[in-house]
C-alpha cells in the first residue's frame, strides 16, 4: 500500500513538474488552449502501467495542484472538465489497445480534454463563438496528443526494458 | 428517372438565381457638407448612386458658410443677395422653423458659433462680453426675404443653415432616389438617417440610436418612409484648460452652448429637413419643452437622453423600439398629456 | 484489437478534416462591428467599432488580480498589453480579423463580436 501511495505521489510530482515546467515556455501558436500538456504523458503512462484507480488520483491530484500553482481558481474549471472527459476516454480506449498503441490513447485523451475545455469555457464566458475553436483546438489535441504518447510509450519501454 | 433527378438541383438553381437577382444593393460613400455620406439603394444603377453624389455636391455648393462661392457665404459677405429659388425655398422654410421653436433655433447663430472655434476647429471660451457682443446680431426675426429671393440682412447679421442643410439634403436624395425608381434605400447622412421605403424583404430598416454616455447603442428603432435625427453634444465639443467640457450646440439665448439637462436628442419623422431642425431646437429647449412642444405637435416621435441617464420616448416610438441587451439607462414613456 | 496501421489511418484523416475544419474558423470573417467586452460570462461594455472616431485605450482589471489593456481603434480591436503569464491574448491581435473571439483564459475575459440585433444605419 505504502509502495503504492509513494509510487501516485513521485509520479504526482513529475507530472506537476512537466505542468510548471511548460508553463514557462512562451506560447508556439496564439490560438487560446493550444499547449503541448506534457503531464499527459504521465497519466497515459498511468493508465496502462498502474490501472485507471491510481490514475485518476494521479490526475486529480495534479490538476488541484496544478491550479494553485497556477494562482488561479478559474483554470481549475476548466482543467477539471477537460480532465475529467479525458479520463472517460482513456478508460474506454484502455480496453481496446495494446501497449504500443499508446499513443492512439494520448491521442484520443489530448483531443477530449481540449474539447472538455472549450465547452467548460463556453459555459463560463457564455461565449457561442468559442465554438469556432473546435476544430482547431482538436487538431492541436491530436498533435500534441501523438507528441506526448509517444513519448510515454518510450518511456515506458524503457523502464520495461529494465524490469 | 434521370429527369427527376434533374428537377431538384435545377429548382435550386432558380431558387438561387432569383434570389440573387432580387438582393441587387448598390452602395455608394462620399465625403459632402463637411461630412461622410453613404448611400445603400436596393435596384439602383451606378448612374443613379453617382447622381446622389452630385446632387449633395450640387447643395454644398449652394448652401457652404465656409465656402466663400456658395450663395450663403455671398450673402454673409454682401449683407444682401438674391438666391436662387431653391436656397430661397430652403431658408424661407427654415426661418419658418425658427418662428415655430420661438428662436430654439436661430439660423443666425453663426458668428456666436464662429467666436467658439466650432467652425475651424480652433476652439476657444469667449468672454462674456464678447458673446453679448456678438449675440446683439444674432435673431432671425431681422432676416427680410421676399418672394422673388431677394435677401437683406441688418448689419453684423450672418446666416448659417448648416442645421437644416442636412436634414434638407436627405428629402432632396430621397426624391430624387424615388424619382429614378428606387423604392428601399438607406441614407446615412453623416449620422443623419433617413429611409426610402423599407427594406428589400419589406421589413422596416432598422436604426440604432447612439449611446450618448459611450460608445455602443440605446437600442433599434424601425422606421419607414421616415429620417431618424439625433443632436448632442458628445459629437463635437472641447474641454478647456479648467476641464469644463463645452460642445457645438449653442444656445441663441446666451450665447453658451446648450445645457438644459438633455446628452441626446433623437427626433424621427417623415421629413429630413424637420427632424434635423428640430434635434437641434428641442435639445436647446430641454426636457421639459421639448416635451411640451412634442405634445403640441405630434407630427414626430421623440427619443430624449437625460443628463442622469433616463431615456424617454414618445408612446409611438416605444412600441417600435428594441432596446439594447445592455441597455443601462432607465427607459420611461413621455406621457401623452 | 485495430491494427497499428488502421488507427494511424483513423488519426491521420481526422486530422485531415479537422485541419481544413480549422483552416476554415481561423480565417472566417466576422460579420457586424459590434463588440464586447466579457468578463466571466458578463458584458462589461459595448462598443460599435464603426462609431470610433479616434484611437483610445482602457485598462479591464481581473478580481483576482492582473489586467487587461484594451486598445479601441476605428473598426478594430485588440488586447494591447496584458500580464497574464502566456499572453496569448495579446498574440491573437485584433478581433476584426476573424470571427474567432479574442480570450485570455486565466483572466476569464473575452473579445466577441456581438451576434444578432445589428442595425442597418446608426443614427448619431
Amino acid at each position: 500500500m505504502t509502495k503504492r501511495i509513494t509510487r501516485a505521489a513521485l509520479l504526482t510530482a513529475l507530472a506537476l513538474i512537466l505542468f510548471v515546467a511548460e508553463a514557462q515556455i512562451p506560447p508556439l501558436v496564439p490560438i487560446p488552449g493550444v499547449k503541448l500538456g506534457l503531464a499527459n504523458a504521465v497519466t497515459v503512462w498511468a493508465m496502462f502501467s498502474l490501472g485507471p484507480a491510481d490514475t485518476l488520483a494521479i490526475l486529480l491530484a495534479r490538476i488541484l495542484l496544478g491550479s494553485v500553482f497556477a494562482g488561479s481558481v478559474s483554470a481549475a474549471i476548466f482543467s477539471l472538465s477537460g480532465g475529467v472527459l479525458c479520463y472517460l476516454a482513456m478508460l474506454l480506449l484502455r480496453r481496446i489497445l495494446t501497449e504500443s498503441q499508446m499513443w492512439v490513447c494520448s491521442v484520443f485523451a489530448a483531443v477530449c480534454h481540449n474539447a472538455g475545455q472549450l465547452l467548460a469555457a463556453i459555459l463560463v464566458y457564455r461565449t457561442k463563438g468559442l465554438a469556432l475553436y473546435f476544430p482547431v483546438l482538436m487538431l492541436s489535441g491530436i498533435v500534441t496528443g501523438l507528441f506526448t504518447g509517444l513519448t510515454a510509450q518510450l518511456v515506458a519501454r524503457r523502464l520495461g526494458r529494465r524490469g | 428517372m434521370p429527369r427527376g433527378k434533374l428537377m431538384l438541383p435545377a429548382l435550386l438553381l432558380c431558387l438561387l438565381l432569383c434570389a440573387c437577382g432580387k438582393a441587387a444593393e448598390r452602395s455608394v460613400g462620399f465625403f459632402a457638407m463637411d461630412t461622410y455620406m453613404s448611400v445603400r439603394a436596393v435596384g439602383a444603377d451606378e448612374e443613379t448612386l453617382a447622381g446622389c453624389r452630385s446632387l449633395a455636391e450640387e447643395l454644398e455648393a449652394k448652401l457652404s458658410v465656409t465656402d466663400a462661392d456658395s450663395e450663403i457665404a455671398a450673402l454673409n459677405a454682401a449683407g444682401r443677395g438674391i438666391l436662387s429659388p431653391e436656397t430661397a425655398e430652403l431658408l424661407r422654410r427654415a426661418l419658418a422653423l425658427c418662428g415655430e421653436t420661438e428662436g430654439a433655433l436661430d439660423v443666425t447663430v453663426y458668428p456666436v458659433v464662429r467666436a467658439w472655434g466650432f467652425t475651424a476647429g480652433a476652439y476657444r471660451v469667449p468672454t462674456s462680453e464678447e458673446l453679448t457682443q456678438l449675440l446683439q446680431a444674432v435673431d432671425y426675426r431681422g432676416v427680410e426675404i421676399t418672394g422673388e429671393g431677394s435677401v437683406l440682412l441688418p448689419p453684423g447679421v450672418e446666416l448659417d443653415l448648416g442645421s437644416v442643410a442636412k436634414g434638407y439634403a436627405g428629402d432632396r436624395l430621397c426624391a430624387y432616389l424615388r424619382e429614378k425608381g428606387v423604392k428601399s434605400a438607406i441614407l446615412d447622412l453623416g449620422g443623419n438617417v433617413q429611409a426610402l421605403g423599407g427594406k428589400a424583404d419589406g421589413s422596416p430598416w432598422r436604426v440604432g440610436i447612439r449611446d450618448p454616455d459611450g460608445d455602443g447603442m440605446l437600442g433599434v428603432v424601425s422606421i419607414r418612409d421616415e429620417a431618424a435625427v439625433t443632436s448632442g453634444g458628445y459629437e463635437r465639443f472641447f474641454t478647456d484648460a479648467e476641464g469644463r467640457v463645452w460642445w457645438h450646440i449653442i444656445d441663441p439665448e446666451t450665447g453658451y452652448p446648450a445645457r438644459n439637462g438633455l446628452l441626446s436628442v433623437t427626433v424621427v419623422g417623415p421629413e429630413g429637413l424637420r427632424c434635423d431642425a428640430l434635434s437641434t431646437a428641442l435639445f436647446i429647449m430641454g426636457q421639459e419643452k421639448a416635451e411640451a412642444f412634442w405634445r403640441a405637435d405630434r407630427g414626430f416621435e421623440l427619443a430624449l437622453v437625460t443628463e442622469d441617464g433616463v431615456l424617454r420616448l414618445t408612446p409611438g416610438l416605444y412600441t417600435r423600439f428594441e432596446p439594447a441587451k445592455d441597455l443601462r439607462c432607465t427607459l420611461e414613456v413621455i406621457p401623452d398629456a | 484489437m485495430l491494427k497499428t496501421r488502421a488507427w494511424i489511418a483513423i488519426v491521420a484523416a481526422a486530422a485531415l478534416v479537422l485541419g481544413l475544419l480549422s483552416w476554415y474558423t481561423l480565417t472566417k470573417k466576422g460579420s457586424g462591428s459590434v463588440v464586447e467586452i466579457v468578463q466571466d460570462g458578463k458584458v462589461l461594455r459595448t462598443i460599435d467599432l464603426d462609431l470610433v472616431a479616434a484611437e483610445y485605450s482602457f485598462t479591464v482589471e481581473c478580481p483576482e488580480g492582473g489586467s487587461n489593456t484594451i486598445l479601441v481603434q476605428p473598426g478594430r480591436i485588440c488586447v494591447a498589453e496584458a500580464d497574464c503569464p502566456d499572453r496569448i491574448c495579446v498574440h491573437q491581435g485584433w478581433l476584426s480579423d476573424g470571427a474567432a473571439p479574442v480570450v485570455c483564459m486565466p483572466h476569464r475575459l473575452v473579445l466577441r463580436l456581438k451576434d444578432g440585433e445589428e442595425a442597418d444605419a446608426v443614427v448619431r
